[in-house]
């Protein structure tokens, strides 16, 4: 039985967190670094320990000071919400160890999804549609220039171990081969500290549709429907919403028990996230799985009515799935647009500062998840992220309509942010019909 | 808005069950250095290291063992010895006895044999954990037992060194253990045997004064603390603070004591490599000559010498020293980069200081071991400050002679790189002795028994560029210059006007052409017209079958020949 959980995390996510705990009667524990005493999470859970300065690898991602800060408040489970140590499989590892429960897959699971190229064979054995790619991890250009070949161009290099955008590098032809190849692999070792790459074919003009699983410990898996992602820059989703304009009712099916089995193959537990490309023609690969929890995960909890933070901590907790694949009915439509401190004028300039005059709209069908409040200093060492404004309507055209309405209302002073830049994309022609892929983004700034 | 205290914190407690989280023993633990707590399974993969703040943990014997040697190939030599107590302290027999049930030595060193790669070596490795391993008699009877092993089985050896000193439960008799080690060290390097000395931390007191710092080649892990007296006697004896990275492994490399500092992580990988530049194999020489006898004979020196003045030679004097002086000339460092990937640098005089403006080490030539000994331009303004525009100290000639000695012991033939402006004009310089350490080269090299060859890449400044060039055959390139001084300096003592270098530089006779006319020079290396580092390969190419033609020339001549035709070589300057 969980009493108390500790989140591994800040903003708003950790309030997300806090927030489901307190309605289910868990106490909460939050953990910040000397830059976030001031933060909402730290105000708003029952406890705070500060451990750390405010460079993340001193307190966010140090793995020994949050086991720690768990031991010593007595808490029985950690949350990790999203980035920091998420999807940190020696941190699992680690929890196992001193029996404290991690609310998320087990460490051996999170390995094995971690890495692609593990989990890319792990999908063809269960018989889900990958992009043809690399068997093997790559080191050198000169291994990887004939795979390459044999892929057919054009090709992407990625990261084995990674994400987030970082370590990726599109050759479209064999004479860019072995530039994109060095250039990847000198991000991944900076980012990951490995220099394992994966080369795959590159999709053109796919949109990317992901699936919400959830998995108990019991061995049932069941789908929440589909996010479109598609509008990302660099890699870096803006603007998420489900259901998806591109997915007919088949072909939900079918990518939904695709993602079911996908799941089921690497025995997978908690809540999950199984990535696919689709291409114009309907043809779909697996692309990863992520293993925790997703920042646009509230428009699915719009759609399907299930809150999953709390069936997060209930799988955690060694509890049954509450719903049937039957039982989950996607009603409505649902757009997330996120909200950073940042200039798009300026290339997307980080605008950290003082937050001096706030105001969030709401209304039926409005959501804001944020950890914001007037007099709020972000700090300049964490991602952007301020808001996701979540609206829900019967319809895309109407929930279109909601965003802009909202958009237009909210105030965010002394510093810059990305709202007229969201305007602009729920104005869009494109994206009000629907004709929208992972270019999108690209295409409109021309 | 304050947030502080504003929130209402209700839950719903319903605590059924205590909680039973708990950090298992052994899965943390504390760096001492940093204070951090780390993971146990960390500091073991990342070579006992703290994956926080990088600083060292203090290894046990076996473990480093592991690291450094061929799985399974290690063998123990002379366990159970124990001490006789021989000043019969109280307690001291209780405490060896409780240290050896905890630790499962039977005593502070391990000795034994074990590959390195594929070379046996006779090794022994302190732990700490034994009394600080402090050199009592035991300590002192295994390591020179080891020593006198690797003599007679012609094994090299390598000590890792990590001691509080000499074992004061033991007195005298302690003391005694730093000759008799260091009596046993003579005779392994007297029998031309090769001796590593590893020093970790903390190595100090009698272990410092004896074995430590005896080595062949002396390596350190990074900031190690090194020294004779402890820092704590130092600072209470002299009643001042002693500065920050006193007596740690840079700070010992920087005063000329270390010839490296290598990481754990890279410590097997150095000590093979060490460890293979020193392998003398009779049959693997010879095999060398027979390659390089097929090398020589098609290439006669019909083709590539006398080539000398035929690509520039209407160039004057002073074009030549403008040419030999500029900027984009390759610089020692491009050659010993092209010519021998394999060198590996080894720092210090053992006296007071490492002289970067020359660098020296030991390198293969074709599978041959050779010692390179070079002055070292910069390629830029910031590497000529780093190397002092290749103006050597005293402590500069001092590493070089002491590269030249070890290279004599193992019968390795020296290549010297000479390109100074001169010797360092300054202060300290004349303290520590220039003249004596410029001579003391000259007198040195005249009988080395060993080939020498000097070529001339760039400036030869008088008795600078001559202590590197006391040698069999001496080269110049095609551009560089050799000279009791520089044209300015010439005409400055002459003319009393620096600003007839021009003039002078004609004077003096200091082209390689010259120079060879004079006798002075044997070879005369051309150029290409545009001698930048992106033309160096013509050069080294060059080299590469000149150098091939004179070791087989000088590699297996009676030593006293070589010694002798060195000498009348010098002789016969000025003789009528």
């Amino acid at each position: 039985m969980i009493n108390k959980v500790l989140i591994a995390n800040r903003g708003e996510i950790a309030v997300r967190i806090i927030r489901a705990c307190r309605e289910m009667g868990i106490e909460t524990v939050a953990v910040y670094s000397e830059a976030d005493r001031d933060a909402l999470h730290t105000q708003l859970a029952d406890e705070a320990i500060c451990i750390g300065p405010a460079e993340s690898t001193q307190s966010y991602l140090n793995m020994e000071r949050i086991i720690s800060a768990t031991i010593i408040s007595g808490a029985d489970a950690v949350h990790p919400g999203f980035g920091f140590l998420s999807e940190n499989a020696q941190f699992v590892r680690l929890c196992e160890k001193c029996n404290i429960t991690f609310i998320g897959p087990t460490a051996e699971v999170m390995e094995k999804l971690g890495n692609k190229s593990v989990a890319r064979n792990t999908m063809v054995e269960a018989g889900v549609p990958v992009i043809p790619g690399s068997a093997e991890s790559i080191y050198d250009v000169e291994t990887g220039a004939p795979i390459a070949d044999q892929i057919g161009y054009p090709v992407i290099i990625k990261a084995a171990l990674g994400g987030g955008g970082k370590g990726m590098r599109v050759a479209e032809t064999p004479e860019e081969f072995a530039s994109a190849f060095q250039m990847a692999q000198k991000e991944t070792q900076m980012a990951f500290g490995d220099n394992t790459m994966y080369i795959e074919h590159f999709v053109q003009h796919p949109r990317h549709i992901e699936f919400q699983i959830l998995a108990d410990e019991h061995g049932h898996v069941i789908h929440l429907g589909e996010r479109d992602c598609s509008i990302q820059r660099n890699h870096q989703k803006m603007v998420e919403e489900s259901p998806s304009m591109a997915l007919s009712d088949a072909l939900r099916k079918s990518m939904g028990e695709a993602a079911v089995k996908a799941a089921k193959a690497a025995n997978y537990t908690n809540a999950g996230t199984i990535e696919f490309l689709l291409e114009k023609n309907n043809n779909y690969y697996f692309m990863e799985m992520n293993t925790r929890i997703q920042v646009e995960h509230p428009v699915t909890e719009w759609v399907t009515g299930i809150d999953l933070i709390k069936e997060q901590i209930r799988i955690a907790d060694g509890q049954e799935l509450r719903h049937t694949q039957e039982e989950v009915q996607i009603t409505g439509h649902a757009i997330e647009c996120r909200i950073n401190a940042e200039n798009p004028a300026k290339n997307f300039r980080p605008s950290p500062g003082t937050i001096t005059e706030l105001y969030m709209p709401g209304g039926k069908g409005v959501r804001i998840d944020s950890a914001i409040y007037s007099g709020y200093t972000v700090p300049p060492y964490y991602d952007s992220m301020l808001a996701k404004i979540i609206v829900y309507a019967r319809t895309r055209s109407e929930a279109i309509k909601k965003m802009r309405s909202v958009l237009g209302e909210v105030i965010i002073g002394g510093i810059d942010t990305n709202i007229d830049y969201q305007y602009e994309i729920m104005n869009h022609p494109d994206y009000i019909s629907g004709n929208i892929d992972i270019e999108f983004i690209e295409k409109m700034q021309g | 808005m304050e947030l502080r205290n504003r929130f209402k914190k209700v839950v719903n407690r319903s605590k059924t069950e205590t909680v039973n989280t708990e950090v298992p023993t052994g899965l943390l633990r504390k760096c001492n250095k940093c204070k951090a707590a780390i993971l146990t399974e960390e500091v073991k993969a990342n070579y006992y290291t703290c994956p926080k703040c990088g600083g060292y943990f203090r290894m046990h014997a076996y473990r480093r063992i592991e690291m450094i040697t061929e799985h399974g190939s290690f063998h123990c030599w002379d366990m159970g010895l124990t001490t006789h107590n021989p000043l019969e302290y109280k307690g001291y027999e209780e405490k060896v006895k409780m240290l050896q049930e905890k630790t499962g030595l039977d005593e502070a060193v391990i000795t034994g044999s074990a590959l390195i790669g594929e070379q046996k070596v006779a090794l022994a490795v302190m732990d700490g954990r034994f009394m600080m391993a402090s050199m009592g008699e035991v300590v002192g009877e295994k390591i020179t037992r080891a020593i006198e092993r690797a003599t007679t089985e012609k094994l090299p050896l390598i000590i890792f060194c990590c001691s509080g000193g000499a074992r004061m439960q033991e007195g005298i008799v302690s003391l005694m253990q730093m000759a008799k080690t260091s009596a046993a060290l003579k005779r392994h390097s007297d029998a031309g045997q090769l001796y590593i000395s590893v020093l970790t931390e903390p190595t100090t007191g009698g272990v410092t004064a004896s074995f430590g710092m005896l080595g062949d080649i002396i390596l350190a892990e990074p900031k190690a603390l090194i020294g004779f007296a402890g820092p704590r006697v130092i600072e209470q004896t002299i009643g001042q603070k002693l500065p920050k990275g006193f007596q740690r492994a840079e700070y010992l490399l920087e005063h000329g004591f270390v010839d490296a500092i290598v990481e754990r992580k890279d410590m097997k990988a150095t000590l093979a490599h060490i460890l293979q530049l020193h392998v003398k194999q009779a049959e693997e020489n010879a095999q060398n000559k027979n390659v390089m006898s097929e090398t020589e004979n098609s290439d006669t020196d019909s083709e590539t010498g006398d080539m000398d003045t035929s690509i520039n030679s209407d160039l004057t004097a002073w074009e030549r020293v403008e040419k030999s002086r500029r900027n984009d000339r390759p610089v020692a460092e491009d050659y010993i980069e092209a010519m021998f990937p394999d060198f590996m640098e080894f720092h210090g005089d053992r006296y007071a200081k490492d002289d970067t403006a020359i660098i020296g080490g030991v390198a293969t030539f074709h599978g041959m071991p050779v010692t390179v000994i070079a002055q070292a331009k910069g390629r830029n303004t910031k590497e000529n400050i780093a190397h002092n525009f290749a103006m050597p100290s005293p402590d500069g000639y001092r590493k070089a002679l002491r590269l030249m000695k070890q290279a004599e012991k193992f019968d390795r033939p020296v290549l010297c790189f000479v390109d100074t402006p001169g010797a360092f004009c300054g202060l300290e310089a004349e303290e520590r002795g220039q003249g004596e350490a410029i001579a003391r080269n000259i007198y040195e090299m005249s009988g080395l028994r060993v080939p020498v060859l000097s070529i001339f890449i760039g400036e030869g400044g008088s008795g600078g560029a001559l202590a590197m060039a006391t040698a069999d055959e001496v080269w110049m390139l095609e551009n560089s210059i050799y000279s009791i001084l520089s044209p300015e300096g010439y005409a400055t003592i002459l003319w009393k006007d620096s600003k007839r270098a021009k003039e002078a530089a004609k004077v003096m006779k200091l082209t390689a052409k010259d120079l060879k006319e004079a006798g002075v020079v044997e070879e005369i290396i051309p150029e290409p017209a545009t001698y930048i580092k992106e033309t160096l390969q013509e050069v080294t190419d060059c080299l590469d079958t000149k150098i091939t033609a004179y070791l087989e020339r000088y590699a297996n001549m009676n030593k006293e020949e070589l010694v002798e035709k060195r000498y009348s070589r010098f002789r016969g300057v000025g003789k009528w």
